[in-house]
């Protein structure tokens, strides 16, 4: 299924890139601006599909944590290097708070960090100004994550459906903003088949800050309550 | 080697202005074959493949000692499946997930090409 819905898109993402690139004449200005907003929209519907698929995966109980070794300070880093050039670009400042004595983990690393590449992207897509900061430390077994921004903060009502599929969408901030409104979903789901949970605190105008704990070894993948009662398509939240 | 006559094309556009030369094949089992033949100076590896798949193509690059030093970049789909370290088990020097962008995967390949 994923092959099948992602082989186009990569050739229609392939054509456009070089075309924006002269590999067939150098595109006259007008053009070339429309090939970037053929690519850019072209990105968009992948990152869909991707989550859509990771999420329809988790949702029916296909999606396999693979267990190994891993380093919180390694998945920060990872993510600062992925994301400090978009935080850069709005001139926000990039915090990393890592304890001194973090222990290293069991659990799936590669899932952890799209977890947190989500929230970093989030606090800095909805972030203007000042500064974006993950904060890491352990005690008692388990890891506790979090990540801060500085931006116009969530409402308490807004915040009661965050973590639902497609949540940003209705309203209609995805758009502008060009998230997918599922990043949040899939975190929450990767976070409690961990053994952990995820939560937001915020207060409107004064920033977010998501947060999430779980344990340092996770020896088996934890199957969440909501698989139970998800006969019909079902919906966490 | 690539079935997707798309994605082949994308990869010969992309090198057009190269001075590298390509050849192309659509199986694992041809792949060996032409391999062999060629001695290539690099192999770009699809690793969903018809009759015999990328890794499998792979492990047997790198057991034939007249081979071996080639470097193979594999390319497969999607970064989060795991695939980076099932190519990396299989002996694929680098890997660059679908989709690729041109322009990444040139970079890739000159930072493979031995000099």
């Amino acid at each position: 299924m994923s092959h099948e819905l992602r082989t186009p898109l990569n050739a229609i993402l392939g054509y456009t890139e070089l075309m924006a690139d002269g590999a067939y004449g150098e595109p006259s200005e007008k053009m070339f601006g429309i090939l970037k907003r053929l690519e850019a929209n072209g990105r968009h519907l992948l990152g869909l599909i991707n989550d859509v698929l990771d999420l329809s995966k988790i949702e029916a109980g296909q999606l396999e944590l693979e267990l190994s070794d891993y380093s919180v300070q390694d998945i920060a880093q990872t993510v600062r290097s992925t994301l400090e050039p978009l935080a850069a670009d709005k001139k926000l400042a990039f915090k990393l708070e890592l304890a001194s004595d973090l222990p290293p983990g069991h659990g799936d690393g590669r899932r952890l960090t799209q977890v947190l590449i989500n929230l970093v992207g989030n606090a800095i897509k909805f972030t203007d100004a000042g500064e974006v900061a993950i904060k890491a430390e352990a005690n008692k077994g388990a890891f506790h994550v979090s990540v801060r921004d500085t931006g116009p903060g969530i409402s308490a009502a807004d915040q009661a459906n965050l973590f639902q599929e497609f949540q940003q969408a209705n309203n209609a901030i995805t758009r502008k903003k060009g998230g997918t409104g599922l990043g949040l979903a899939i975190s929450k789901r990767i976070i409690e088949m961990h053994g952990g949970r995820i939560w937001v605190e915020s207060q409107v105008g004064r920033g977010s800050t998501f947060a999430f704990t779980l344990p340092v070894h996770v020896e088996q993948q934890v199957e969440p309550a909501w698989q139970a009662h998800t006969g019909n398509g079902g919906r966490g939240g | 080697m690539e079935d997707e006559e798309d994605n082949r094309q994308i990869i010969r556009n992309m090198l057009a202005p190269t001075d590298y030369q390509i050849s192309e094949v659509e199986d694992g089992q041809q792949a060996l074959e032409a391999i062999a033949k060629q001695q290539p100076d690099l192999i770009l590896m699809d690793i969903q493949l018809p009759i015999m798949d990328g890794y499998e193509a792979t492990r047997r690059i790198k057991a034939d000692a007249s081979l071996r030093s080639i470097p193979i970049i594999a390319v497969t789909s999607y970064a989060l499946s795991g695939e980076e370290k099932k190519a990396r088990a299989a002996g694929c020097d680098d890997y660059v997930p679908k989709p690729f962008s041109p322009r990444q995967l040139l970079a890739k390949i000159q930072q493979c090409m031995p000099q």
